[in-house]
């Protein structure tokens, strides 16, 4: 069975132990905001990598996840965590009940589906004022929060928070990839027709994946929310799932892993070059066309060959 | 025929304008293997697409051990006990040749392709029997090859291997012995015959030899229609078979 993902394995223990050690080599405010757009990316890989998903309206899910729990936070006054909760919930609902629409269609259409519920949120964003604060944002959420307790007022301490929650998102996707559940996503990513043919159910896993990649990205937004203080409408913009789906390519989509290495890389290199050259972007772009054309496993493949260069090395000398 | 196994009545399939099929009617009877000829484009995986359900059909109804079955989705129609191969390779390529038959193995046992707590490998009767059926193929030994590396002869029995998987009580098989070397016909016309003790098959083949020697009905079909059905020796010595389509194979 050497086809299917292992649980753990040697790249679990690294992730954990970079998110351990993250928070000491930049400034924490930093390593939160590289964790929760991994937290999104990882919804982008579980869905490409692992079922073959394209979607390019996760912005969406990654919105709504930080409207809800902005409101929640502001208007209801309940509790970080429950918001947060409630939020992955919703997003998780919410994804369902659009998902089955879209994932009635497969390839290009099934990305245009995507793009275009993200867009239409967007919109309905903007026109619905009263909730969202249209153009101006979300605003006014508190700052000081606390579970059970405990303060999470520092920088660091929501740092903590914002770690746990990516392991166990981390942790969800790595478990459930290397699960008979997982082994038949990989099927339908590999030849869906047979996968129907040998008595799948294709459109109900098709539809679990996106609503669980849709919870996910929603917890993502419900922390950015939380970490922001502030719900910018750029979190529904279609540009924040293009800048997911770049983020996934970047680290690479064949492993969740990936998620991390890919919002570092972007995040890292836009704090260090925006300040010296506003087009930076365009750099990003180049590396895309570079990764797409040389190493389509994303910057995460690049570990994986040295270690596999490394073990050849083993056996010859 | 009350006690067919798989019955289709009347079933026709039209693309736009062709009309591809038209009043097929087909009834299999348990344990038997019966063989559907005719050349190219007579329509044969037409009628196979619409009873394994890649097709709906347009007009007709199917039913399998009574249960009407025309609308049903493909998915559902492997539950019912009905499997198939393909007539183009249709396998996961870039998987090992065991996890090819494990996920068919897998698909039978419902309730497990939703568990994602634990590994697959932690239920050993499904592996035990994914042995079983590629040491039946004879490909045990290359069991963790990947599927797209295997020559074309193993490739076409891990077709056939994954349709048994889902322990059917029918499988249709799309011409199984096509492009297939010597060796591999004898060895898969032998499992095809071993198969009737446990299934009904249901068979497209070009070589006449094999169908001629190993079914029990043949159905022979040109232009969207059946023309003739009966034994292999009625078949054999129909005038309006050979005169479209026998008389240049047999």
């Amino acid at each position: 069975m050497n086809d299917q993902a292992r649980f753990p394995d040697r790249t679990t223990a690294l992730v954990l132990v970079l998110v351990v050690l993250m928070p000491l080599v930049m400034p924490a405010t930093l390593a939160t905001q590289i964790l929760i757009f991994a937290i999104a990316t990882l919804s982008v890989i579980l869905l490409f990598g692992s079922v073959g998903l394209l979607s390019f309206g996760q912005g969406l899910y990654l919105g709504a996840g930080a409207y809800v729990a902005g409101l929640l936070l502001r208007d209801v006054h309940i509790g970080l965590l429950p918001a947060i909760l409630a939020a992955t919930l919703a997003t998780t609902v919410l994804a369902a009940l659009l998902g089955a629409i879209i994932v009635r269609r497969r390839d290009i259409y099934f990305v245009m589906l995507t793009l275009a519920f993200a867009q239409m949120a967007y919109f309905a964003a903007l026109a619905l004022k009263d909730f969202t604060g249209g153009e101006n944002g979300l605003s006014g959420l508190p700052r000081n929060f606390g579970i059970s307790g405990l303060p999470i007022a520092s920088p660091l301490a929501f740092y903590g928070l914002t770690g746990v929650l990516f392991s166990l998102a981390f942790l969800l996707v790595q478990r459930l990839n290397a699960s008979p559940v997982g082994s038949v996503l990989v099927a339908i990513r590999d030849n869906e027709a047979r996968t129907a043919a040998i008595g799948y159910n294709v459109a109900i896993y098709k539809l679990a994946a996106f609503a669980i990649a849709g919870g996910i990205v929603g917890l993502a937004g419900a922390l950015h929310a939380a970490f922001l203080g502030f719900v910018p409408p750029t979190d529904i913009e279609l540009e924040m799932s293009q800048r997911l789906v770049v983020m996934g390519l970047i680290g690479g989509v064949g492993s969740p892993a990936g998620s991390l290495i890919g919002a570092a890389f972007y995040i890292l290199v836009s704090e260090g070059l925006s300040q010296v050259w506003a087009r930076w972007m365009a750099l990003i772009a180049l590396l895309i066309i570079a990764i797409v054309l040389y190493l389509p496993g994303g910057l995460w493949s690049i570990g994986a060959r040295l270690s596999a260069a490394a073990k050849r090395e083993k056996h010859h000398g | 025929m009350a006690d067919a196994l798989l019955s289709a009545e009347e079933v026709g399939v039209r693309f736009g304008d062709f009309q591809a099929l038209s009043g097929m009617s087909i009834a299999v009877e348990p344990h038997t293997i019966h063989a559907l000829i005719g050349p190219n484009g007579a329509g044969k995986t037409t009628f196979f697409n619409a009873i394994t359900g890649v097709r709906r059909p347009d007009t007709g109804r199917i039913t399998l051990e009574g249960r009407p079955i025309t609308r049903a989705p493909a998915y559902r129609r492997v539950r019912y006990g009905m499997a198939r191969s393909f007539q183009v390779t249709n396998i996961y390529p870039a998987l090992t040749a065991c996890e090819n038959v494990r996920l068919a193995v897998q698909a039978r046992h419902r309730r497990e392709g939703w568990i994602f707590w634990r590994s697959p490998a932690a239920r050993a009767d499904i592996l035990d029997e994914t042995g079983a059926l590629l040491s039946q193929l004879g490909i045990l030994d290359r069991a963790n090859t990947r599927a797209g590396e295997l020559s074309h002869g193993a490739q076409r029995l891990l077709e056939i291997g994954m349709a048994l998987g889902a322990n059917p009580r029918i499988i249709c098989l799309d011409e199984p012995l096509a492009g297939m070397g010597i060796d591999d016909v004898h060895r898969t016309k032998s499992l095809i015959t071993d198969l009737r003790k446990r299934m009904a098959v249901l068979l497209i083949e070009h070589n006449m030899s094999v169908v001629l020697s190993i079914s029990d009905q043949i159905t022979v079909m040109s232009q969207g229609r059946k023309i003739a059905a009966g034994t292999p020796d009625v078949i054999r010595n129909d005038p309006s078979v050979r005169a479209a389509y026998l008389g240049s194979a047999a």
